[in-house]
């Protein structure tokens, strides 16, 4: 019995050890009430009640650390960068609430279904002034028409990748890649909705009108496909395709771009069954203990000399126009970054039906 | 009072003093610790397990029992088959592995066995997360392992191992290697020379000395490093999402992912008390086992 008591201990001390390990990304801490003085006497912006701490929740390879240290030279405000892989992931830490975040990145139907549910703070215009910068075409979307609640940080599509040393045959639209010869070859982003959509295009469907039906009509397509992908990858899917693992995929337009500056191999394709635009925005969930430094960052992440960049780091579509002057012809050539996304729709807000998708592509994967 | 089976007084009278005010102060920081990051948890997930969601993937307190319904899907009972499978052949690999590894050091000289041991340990003072991305790495298609292997001309084409589930069972066996090796090694150290010695006086052959002397005496470092790794294996996520390509599903895969990207806690949490559930009951046969065959 003795053996088993300390048998016992021990894995208690294993298990918490491992889960421990498992999760160890920093936590930003919770800003308490003691800095509520101006942000660092040298602000150069009057700032009445910044604290000293933002935390900003936003995906992964987004925000580059030179941007966050160039805030918090000017600004002194410490920024806490948390990242995630999905507008999901996000949504399901940020309604925990167990962490107060001062700022998130959403895509634009995230964004109206949080309207819709009160969730995020208006933006007060004024403080923002750069605002000023964002192009025409990036004003006016449905999902937030008068930029009421989010500043546009970056747009884009996704679309297909293929390594033209490997892949001989011509790609043209989702049904060239998700074939049964490229069994293995291939990766996707780890996105329901993304998927599910995509699925959608192929059988001429409008990605905005999910209902019960459309998703039995694509659920065989998913299925064949999800048994081709080799990895599912939102993080950096660029990555497997550096290795060799995989040859063609379906990836962010940034992380595309990132590939064909380094290899004349690497082509991007903009879908032939049709694609669809993201936009994602830096918006104040409601509630935000330091609103005032959130907009300060808002502004400061618009500025065109930092939105460059943003741009040069991770070069997805640039929906700041001033920015996009102090780009090279060559940055602004590269067809992953700046696709054509005239006449693409975005993506809606499709309320219940979201978690349909989430449950479809959950059993599909688990049925693999 | 005279004890008539011959056990030793003091002894008794240790076990029937009641614990007093100090002793349960010493005993109140575990006490604590155990509801507040044990109990606490469990009971509320067990509410949870009854909930539902709404649209953006809250909670909502409306009683239900379709998430224990959906829990025994075929596809999930599948997924945990598969889990067990993997886990199993974790466990099976790092018995085979470890045992001869733990017994060696357990019988090297004291300097030899620290330093030995120093070895087992080092891993662990680098993030696990680091490990294993260096596991991808060395595995990919243009990686080390494939480049010297084709370097060597012992193979033409790269090997397919990561995003597979060797690469998996590979990454579990790397992580929970130490965790067998520990508890075996520490069996082994006490085992008792004479007792080795005593069974080749009286006959015994190396191979029936093992299986006789050596396996049963060292049986609770078994026992214990097998617990310490097929039940972790099984509910691991975080190798199968990196090495697994996210493909590969386990049962800690699908609980992570109803806490993550499918926002349905309340599934989640019901997936997570059926899992304690049957670990409960594997622990209390193994404990029953150990006692019969102690008896």
């Amino acid at each position: 019995m003795k053996s088993m008591a300390a048998l016992l201990q021990l894995l208690f001390v294993s298990v918490f050890m491992l889960l421990g390990c498992s999760d160890s990304k920093p936590t930003p801490q919770a800003t308490s009430g003691t800095g509520t003085g101006p942000a660092g006497s040298a602000a150069p912006q009057p700032a009445p009640a910044a604290l000293k701490e933002l935390n900003l929740f936003g995906w992964s390879e987004y925000v580059p650390q030179e941007v966050i240290d160039g805030f918090t030279k000017e600004t002194g405000i410490k920024v806490n960068y948390e990242t995630y892989a999905s507008n999901e992931e996000m949504l399901s830490k940020l309604l925990a609430g167990s962490t107060k975040y001062d700022l998130i990145q959403p895509s634009e139907y995230v964004i109206e279904a949080l309207v819709k549910q009160g969730k995020l703070e208006q933006l007060d215009h004024t403080k923002i002034p750069n605002l000023k910068n964002i192009a025409p075409d990036m004003k006016g979307l449905a999902h937030d028409p008068e930029l009421k609640y989010g500043v546009p940080w970056m747009a884009g599509a996704a679309g297909i990748i293929v390594n033209t040393d490997k892949v001989k045959d011509e790609i043209k639209g989702f049904k060239d890649v998700f074939q049964d010869k490229y069994k293995g070859r291939i990766v996707a982003l780890n996105d329901s909705r993304e998927l599910v959509s995509w699925a959608m295009a192929t059988h001429g469907l409008d990605a905005n009108v999910v209902t019960a039906e459309v998703l039995e009509k694509v659920k065989p397509t998913l299925a064949a496909w999800i048994k081709l992908v080799k990895t599912f990858d939102s993080d950096s899917p660029k990555t497997p395709l550096l290795g060799g693992d995989v040859d063609l995929g379906v990836i962010w337009n940034g992380e595309a771009a990132l590939l064909l500056k380094e290899d004349k191999k690497w082509k991007f394709i903009i879908p032939a069954e049709g694609a669809h635009m993201y936009i994602d925005s830096l918006a104040i969930p409601k509630g935000a203990p330091n609103k005032v430094g959130a907009q300060m960052f808002m502004d400061y992440a618009l500025r065109p000399a930092v939105s460059k960049i943003i741009s040069e780091k991770f070069p997805y579509t640039n929906p700041n126009a001033e920015a996009r002057k102090l780009l090279t012809p060559e940055q602004l050539n590269n067809p992953a970054s700046y696709p054509d996304l005239k006449g693409m729709k975005t993506f809606r807000d499709i309320g219940k039906m979201a978690s349909d998708i989430d449950k479809l592509v959950t059993d599909l994967k688990a049925a693999n | 009072m005279t004890p008539n089976t011959g056990q030793v007084p003091e002894f008794q009278g240790a076990q029937r003093r009641r614990p007093g005010l100090r002793g349960w102060l010493l005993f109140s920081p575990l006490l604590l610790w155990l509801v507040a990051f044990v109990v606490a948890p469990t009971c509320i997930m067990f509410v949870y397990s009854f909930c539902q969601r709404d649209e953006l993937g809250q909670v909502v307190f409306e009683f239900s029992l379709s998430n224990y319904g959906r829990v025994f899907d075929a596809t999930y009972l599948k997924i945990l088959w598969n889990s067990v499978l993997y886990a199993g052949i974790t466990t099976a690999i790092c018995l085979v592995v470890g045992y001869p590894v733990a017994y060696f050091i357990g019988r090297a000289s004291e300097g030899v066995r620290n330093k030995l041991l120093m070895m087992v340990m080092v891993p662990f003072w680098t993030s696990f997360l680091i490990r294993t991305y260096a596991w991808m790495t060395i595995l990919k298609s243009e990686g080390p392992l494939n480049g010297l292997l084709q370097y060597a001309h012992v193979i033409a084409a790269p090997l397919d191992i990561l995003y597979t589930p060797t690469a998996v069972v590979i990454g579990l066996v790397y992580s929970y290697l130490p965790f067998m090796i520990l508890p075996i090694y520490g069996s082994v150290e006490k085992l008792d020379n004479a007792l080795i010695e005593a069974a080749f006086d009286l006959g015994a052959r190396p191979v029936s000395a093992f299986s006789h002397v050596i396996i049963p005496l060292t049986r609770p470092g078994i026992l214990a490093g097998v617990l310490l790794v097929f039940i972790p294996a099984i509910g691991m996520f975080a190798i199968t999402d990196l090495m697994g390509g996210a493909r590969v599903p386990m049962i800690g895969n699908v609980i992570q992912n109803q806490f993550g990207q499918a926002r349905d806690w309340p599934f989640g949490a019901a997936l997570g008390m059926t899992l304690l559930l049957l670990f409960a009951a594997l622990f209390a046969l193994t404990v029953r086992k150990d006692e019969d065959a102690a008896a």
